[in-house]
């Protein structure tokens, strides 16, 4: 009797309770950001005299006047657009919206993702040999490329180039035939979302998706599918949402790709190719040892990993001549075993027994390391994120991903110069008691790559959102320190890094005050 | 930049499968036997366990990292049996774990890792035959990163555990036990507010951990004291992504693997001993460990019984 009264409470009590914790563990749902419309503040009439970074000028590229709005080809594609629009199904209605959030804004967030995607270092083969990513083969494994941070700094920069370029050269063409919105042309059109005084020939979203998928089709070659794919839904999105008609979308796309052709023109000559030149090491070892770095770095791997891009700091730089990278090369750091040395190796040591949570917190938050998007990409996200709240047109978004974009290959252009000048050993092949949290890099110490473009970074958007630029700054100098507590770095190769990115973001941030745009 | 975790073998499934899912299978009294302590009486046990890989399944493919070595988790564990009435036990358990490679420069992890409870209840008791319902829930109780693995001493997640549990023995002592279960596990969050999975960047730092399940079997013999035990164990998600390649492991992996295992306990009265070996035989996205525990174990009477008086 006793026994079936418990068995009553034990089924009534208990199982409820258990289900109620199952039932609240079941949700997986992750809450990411959502995007949101757009809504630009400005149409940035002007934005046709805007400088470009690659064309002579916004009407480099020729696109042809458009049929009259009177004309009979017009009126039949509005009529075909309005039908589109009246038949638009449900998860058409959501691409609409999510390429509604912008188009920079989304093409930078999938070069981010797909540099995520691409970052893992070649494994090692059964010799001890690390097996080069093959352009011409890149889903074999090892997969090309290997998107580092040199490597996601540079398609990033080209990617917002072409787009800033690009949308120069199309507002520019906007406004000279200044064709209005379809829904302005015809009442009956019921545009899906908001419409604006800006003209829509050539497309805008057209303009950046071709002018995207060109560059991203070079950088990432294994992703053609996917990116085709994408850019079909982008064009189609504007016309499911009744915001261009065919025509404003082809003449886009054609700009789009033209522009884009030039760019990737620079990107063939930009030194790239000859950035992996691992037979110029024994050179600049013996430069290093001459200049004092007692002992030069080792790869602390096993088999040891040849350096990533010993020659990237000969890659030509946006914002200044390759003259320049070396006159902007820091000092050389302390020596090896001196006082100055000590003190920064006892602040490792001491990190590396004790590390804090708080300091691991701040180490993983910016470690963006293997299979993320990289320094570069965290900067690009938030570059793009202030865009969106601040209500930038594509076209000033755009610019001001362009001169981030710059400065973030600048800054990875000058801190590889300087690290393969000085061939500074990373402070766990000083002493083996120091190991990271966070992953260690396979190239020298000095200066430290996320400060470098960290420093960048902040000097041009703090420049572009000066309201922001308290929070930039500390942003900036977190994501340096962060590599100390994440037992990779001095404190002097963060420091000098910090520094120097602020000086290479200034040379962003004095085109960016003459390019037309303020 | 900081490229090259490359390495980060990952053995943690086979940890969690021997840990936080079907938790503490050090002991006694344990959330997955037909075995209860009687009321009134309970059993404290500490054990401490060795579990290493110098192999692990990256995705499906067993290959060693020289910048790993042999990765070695240690585990302190203590752990009660408490016999509330006679069909129904609760068991407590909280391991100390520590974390660390022999090559490499990945950095030891260690702490507290998650507090689990059970309550195991035998519905059903005839000639030798038990059916027996498990509930088991786990909370972390330290703050330890769960996204540095394999290094990570566990994935943050609270769990909540069903497992139904059938057993016969044998007047002879000869024992079987066969059990399921289903373990849902809570979303995460890390330090970092971006991460890959399944090809996908997400924006957040919130990520979805797949649920797992489990099946054992069992063949033993308990009597007088002395229980031997051989089984295999399969333990998977449900649903997940797989390492990347050269890529470090992820606690969305569906991590998967199937193992043999012997487990020994000797306690002629209120003091015993325990041990246990477990080894696994095939899996993905874990490590092709090897563990080793053995424990000491105390049974004692908290309350009055009350039939003897």
């Amino acid at each position: 009797m006793k026994n079936n009264n418990f068995k009553i409470a034990w089924k009534a009590l208990f199982f409820p309770a258990i289900l109620s914790v199952l039932t609240t563990s079941c949700n997986k749902t992750v809450d990411e950001p959502d995007a949101g419309i757009s809504s630009p503040s400005s149409l940035d009439e002007k934005a046709g005299t805007w400088k470009p970074y690659i064309l002579a000028s916004s009407d480099d590229i020729n696109v042809p006047a458009p049929e009259a709005a009177s004309s009979e080809y017009y009126k039949t594609e509005l009529k075909k657009l309005k039908e589109q629009v009246d038949a638009i199904a449900p998860v058409q209605r959501e691409k609409v919206n999510y390429w509604a959030a912008g188009a920079v804004y989304r093409w930078n967030e999938i070069g981010r993702e797909l540099a995520a995607r691409y970052n893992t270092p070649p494994a090692s083969n059964a010799d001890g040999k690390y097996p080069l990513p093959d352009a011409a083969n890149p889903l074999a494994d090892p997969k090309f490329p290997f998107a580092n941070p040199p490597y996601t700094a540079r398609a990033l920069a080209y990617l917002s180039v072409a787009q800033y370029d690009a949308l120069v050269s199309a507002w520019n063409y906007k406004f000279k035939y200044n064709r209005k919105a379809p829904s302005k042309n015809d009442e009956a059109i019921k545009s899906i979302l908001p419409v604006t005084d800006l003209p829509s020939y050539p497309s805008e979203d057209a303009v950046v998706a071709e002018a995207s998928v060109t560059v991203l089709k070079a950088m990432f070659p294994g992703e053609v599918p996917y990116l085709e794919e994408k850019l079909a839904e982008h064009k189609n999105s504007r016309m499911w949402a009744g915001m261009n008609v065919e025509s404003d979308i082809k003449a886009g796309a054609d700009l789009g790709k033209a522009v884009a052709a030039k760019v990737m023109a620079r990107a063939k000559t930009d030194g790239m190719s000859a950035a992996n030149n691992q037979a110029k090491t024994a050179e600049m070892i013996a430069t290093a040892k001459s200049i004092g770095t007692t002992v030069p770095w080792v790869s602390q791997e096993f088999p040891p990993r040849p350096p990533m891009l010993p020659t990237y700091g000969f890659v030509l730089p946006w914002n200044f001549s390759a003259e320049t990278v070396p006159t902007l090369r820091p000092g050389p750091p302390p020596a090896l075993g001196s006082a100055e040395f000590k003190k920064n190796m006892d602040e490792l040591l001491d990190i590396a027994a004790n590390q804090t949570r708080e300091q691991a917190r701040v180490a993983n938050f910016w470690s963006d390391g293997v299979g993320s998007y990289t320094p570069p990409g965290h900067w690009h996200r938030k570059g793009a994120n202030l865009c969106k709240e601040n209500n930038f047109s594509e076209v000033r978004t755009a610019r001001t991903l362009a001169l981030l974009g710059t400065t973030m290959q600048d800054a990875g252009i000058c801190c590889w110069d300087a690290k393969y000048y000085y061939y500074y050993p990373r402070p766990n092949q000083v002493s083996k008691r120091i190991k990271t949290s966070v992953g260690l890099p396979n190239f020298p110490s000095y200066t430290s790559g996320h400060s470098t473009f960290s420093g960048a970074a902040a000097e041009l958007l703090a420049y572009i959102f000066p309201n922001e630029k308290q929070a930039l700054d500390a942003m900036a100098a977190e994501a340096s320190v962060s590599r100390i507590y994440g037992l990779i770095h001095y404190r002097f190769d963060c420091e000098a890094g910090l520094e120097g990115g602020h000086k290479i973001g200034s040379f962003a941030v004095e085109r960016a005050k003459k390019d037309g745009a303020q | 930049m900081l490229h090259r975790l490359q390495k980060r073998g990952n053995r943690l499934a086979a940890l969690l499968a021997i840990l936080c899912c079907t938790a503490s299978q050090v002991f006694a009294q344990m959330p997955n036997d037909a075995i209860y302590m009687a009321k009134g009486t309970a059993c404290l046990a500490v054990s401490y366990t060795h579990s290493s890989w110098d192999k692990y399944w990256e995705n499906t493919l067993l290959r060693e990292n020289l910048n790993i070595g042999t990765h070695t988790t240690h585990i302190v564990m203590p752990m009660l049996a408490v016999g509330i009435v006679k069909n129904l036990n609760v068991i407590v358990a909280m391991p100390y774990m520590r974390t660390e490679t022999s090559a490499g420069n990945l950095r030891w992890q260690k702490g507290f890792q998650d507090a689990s409870g059970w309550l195991k209840y035998r519905f059903l008791n005839k000639s030798g035959l038990s059916l027996n319902a498990i509930v088991g829930a786990s909370l972390p109780v330290t703050n330890y990163v769960p996204d540095f693995m394999p290094m990570s001493i566990g994935m943050q997640c609270k769990t909540a555990t069903g497992r139904l549990l059938a057993s016969y023995r044998h007047k002879s002592g000869v024992y079987l036990t066969a059990s399921g279960s289903y373990i849902l596990r809570s979303k995460i969050r890390l330090d970092r507010d971006s991460y890959q999975s399944d090809g996908k960047l997400y924006n957040t730092n919130q990520v979805a951990v797949p649920n797992a399940y489990d099946a054992a079997a069992r063949l033993g013999y308990l009597k007088h004291g002395l229980q031997a035990e051989g089984y295999v164990e399969h333990g998977a998600c449900d649903g997940g992504d797989n390492i990347r390649r050269n890529d470090m492991p992820f606690p969305t992996n569906n991590m998967k693997s199937t193992s043999l295992g012997f487990y020994a306990k000797f306690q002629p009265k209120n003091l015993g001993i325990n041990a246990r070996a477990v080894y696994v035989l095939n899996g993905s996205n874990v490590g092709k460990s090897t563990t080793y525990s053995a424990g000491i174990l105390y049974q004692f009477r908290y309350a009055k019984d009350k039939s003897k008086q």
